[in-house]
């Protein structure tokens, strides 16, 4: 009953101080709201380039043995056990040479070298799948390695795009987290000055609390209080506004870049209200408590 | 009715040895020992910047002893924890030259605030400043914001304030510092019936006319240290008289 009366008491002389110093608060809603919304886009950024290295990773994460004519059968099926046995391969798939000629037939492009060639020019395949782009390499070395294969053509490993990727990727983690970085202490720092204003502007209301044997919390609720509502408003803005502008953006971006595959998801969307709304709430909670913590002393 | 302090029992302020000196190197009070027992009224008076606020503010623990021991209601305020404060402050009441009313809060909005801080339920909150205010002669005032008061009547809001959760020391400086003889009597009268109720008073003043009148005891200081104890006692002392009580 007591904790109800205390948190009534926070919510209600928050919401008051709020709207009381209302040109402090939409000033820092609204630097919140900016950075959130530069957060909130690099992370629909992130999503649509994790879409698309995603496209490209399971392309290459597959890589293709071809297996000399002369192989036998039962080698071949050694050699894949072999590879299914390793921790980062997924599966291994046998393609007979008939199979092969079908796929390679399909193509239209390959009509006329069919027609100068006689019987079966293709070989037959391992199709290998790995889970980590790493992996791949040591598949290709072992592949190399075996005297089953095809050596004139051993396997399709593309090992500098390979390594461009896992690059990129790398590189973007790294520019992903060091924006989250600067972006928080941004805002932590915003609303501590928020808060430092509002203690300002109630010093004496603080002044009489302590007088009358307020706790510490009775004096800082209200204040990390106020910081969470900051936070919410500016996070629900900055919802708002990405939402609003990411299917536009996606679809300009598939006009002009149409060979990128970027896709309207939005399942993300659910996702990105859950983060931003945390978020905001989070930097409100820290940027005040940090706030009332260095002024609001007994 | 005035009612006789309490000799036998501990007493409700013991300062011992104590000792206060400011960063840069100011010493406000110095060497100060003093008992004051449960339901004595004692003057605290003495030129500007003698010492007189640093006691107060030394005896609602805003500040710390630099030296000595300082004991209130049985706790030692230089050895107190921080989490401990709100409670200690709940047995006292403060009432300042400058009122510290909350303008934006109704006379009694005001009152009911030290109550809402403690936690109580609204109908014990309603009961208790209602009672606070007729106590204080400010029955009917309760809608009125403190701008629409005198100076006598939000003086006596900060009475009611600091009365209304029943504290048993109440600390005033310069209570009637703001105010013209007549007001300044009135809220005297209203802290003396605080006291025959029981409870312990100290007040620093200048009103040399109220100290005179009342003949309570008299704790003088001088350049931080008490150069003159009576009881009962005058602003001033006669040169006949030992400038010392021992």
């Amino acid at each position: 009953m007591w904790i109800w009366r205390n948190l009534l008491f926070a919510l209600d002389s928050a919401w008051q101080n709020f709207w009381r110093n209302a040109a402090v608060s939409m000033a820092a809603v609204l630097s919140i709201m900016l950075i959130l919304l530069l957060a909130g886009a690099s992370l629909l950024l992130g999503h649509a380039l994790g879409q698309v290295l995603d496209t490209y990773r399971q392309r290459v994460s597959v890589l293709t043995i071809s297996v000399a004519d002369d192989t036998p059968l039962p080698a071949v099926y050694d050699f894949a056990d072999q590879l299914r046995a390793r921790p980062g391969v997924v599966s291994v798939r046998f393609v007979t040479k008939e199979e092969e000629l079908q796929r390679f037939s399909a193509d239209p492009r390959n009509q006329q070298l069919l027609e100068q060639l006689e019987g079966n020019p293709v070989p037959a395949k391992l199709e290998v799948r790995v889970a980590r782009l790493d992996e791949i390499g040591r598949v290709d070395a072992l592949a190399r390695q075996w005297r089953g294969v095809d050596h004139s053509d051993p396997t399709d490993y593309q090992g500098d795009f390979v390594g461009n990727m896992q690059r990129l990727q790398t590189w973007l983690t790294i520019a992903g987290l060091g924006l989250l970085v600067v972006l928080t202490v941004a805002s932590v720092v915003i609303v501590m000055n928020t808060i430092r204003t509002a203690v300002y502007h109630r010093r004496q209301e603080i002044e009489v609390m302590k007088l009358v044997g307020a706790t510490e919390w009775f004096v800082r609720g209200p204040f990390v209080v106020e910081g969470i509502i900051t936070g919410l408003i500016a996070a629900g803005l900055a919802l708002g506004i990405l939402v609003v502008t990411y299917r536009p953006f996606v679809q300009t971006f598939q006009s002009a870049l149409f060979f990128v595959p970027l896709t309207y998801d939005p399942r993300f969307v659910r996702v990105l209200g859950q983060d931003l709304l945390l978020g905001g709430t989070l930097l409100g909670a820290l940027g005040s408590y940090i706030g009332v913590r260095r002024f609001v002393r007994l | 009715m005035v009612i006789a302090p309490d000799f036998d029992t501990a007493p409700a302020i013991s300062f011992e040895h104590v000792w206060k000196t400011y960063p840069n190197g100011t010493d406000a009070l110095r060497d100060v020992c003093l008992s004051v027992p449960q339901g004595d009224f004692l003057f605290l008076v003495g030129p500007s910047g003698a010492g007189k606020s640093s006691l107060v503010r030394l005896l609602i623990r805003e500040e710390l002893p630099t030296r000595g021991r300082l004991v209130v209601h049985g706790h030692e305020l230089g050895a107190m924890r921080r989490r401990r404060l709100p409670r200690f402050r709940r047995t006292i009441g403060t009432v300042f030259q400058d009122f510290k009313l909350l303008p934006r809060l109704t006379v009694e909005e005001n009152v009911m605030f030290a109550l809402r801080v403690l936690g109580r339920s609204s109908r014990a909150i309603a009961l208790q400043s209602a009672g606070a205010l007729e106590t204080v002669g400010l029955h009917g005032m309760g809608r009125k914001y403190p701008c629409e008061l005198s100076g006598g009547e939000q003086q006596r809001v900060a009475i009611a304030r600091a009365l209304v959760h029943r504290p048993r020391l109440i600390v005033a400086d310069e209570p009637t510092g703001n105010l013209d003889p007549v007001t300044a009597w009135e809220i005297m009268q209203l802290l003396l019936g605080i006291n025959a109720d029981g409870a312990t008073v100290v007040m620093a003043t200048h009103n040399r006319d109220i100290v005179d009148l009342v003949r309570r005891r008299v704790v003088a200081i001088e350049r931080g240290c008490v150069v003159r104890d009576d009881r009962p006692g005058r602003y001033h002392v006669d040169l006949a008289e030992p400038a010392v009580r021992p």
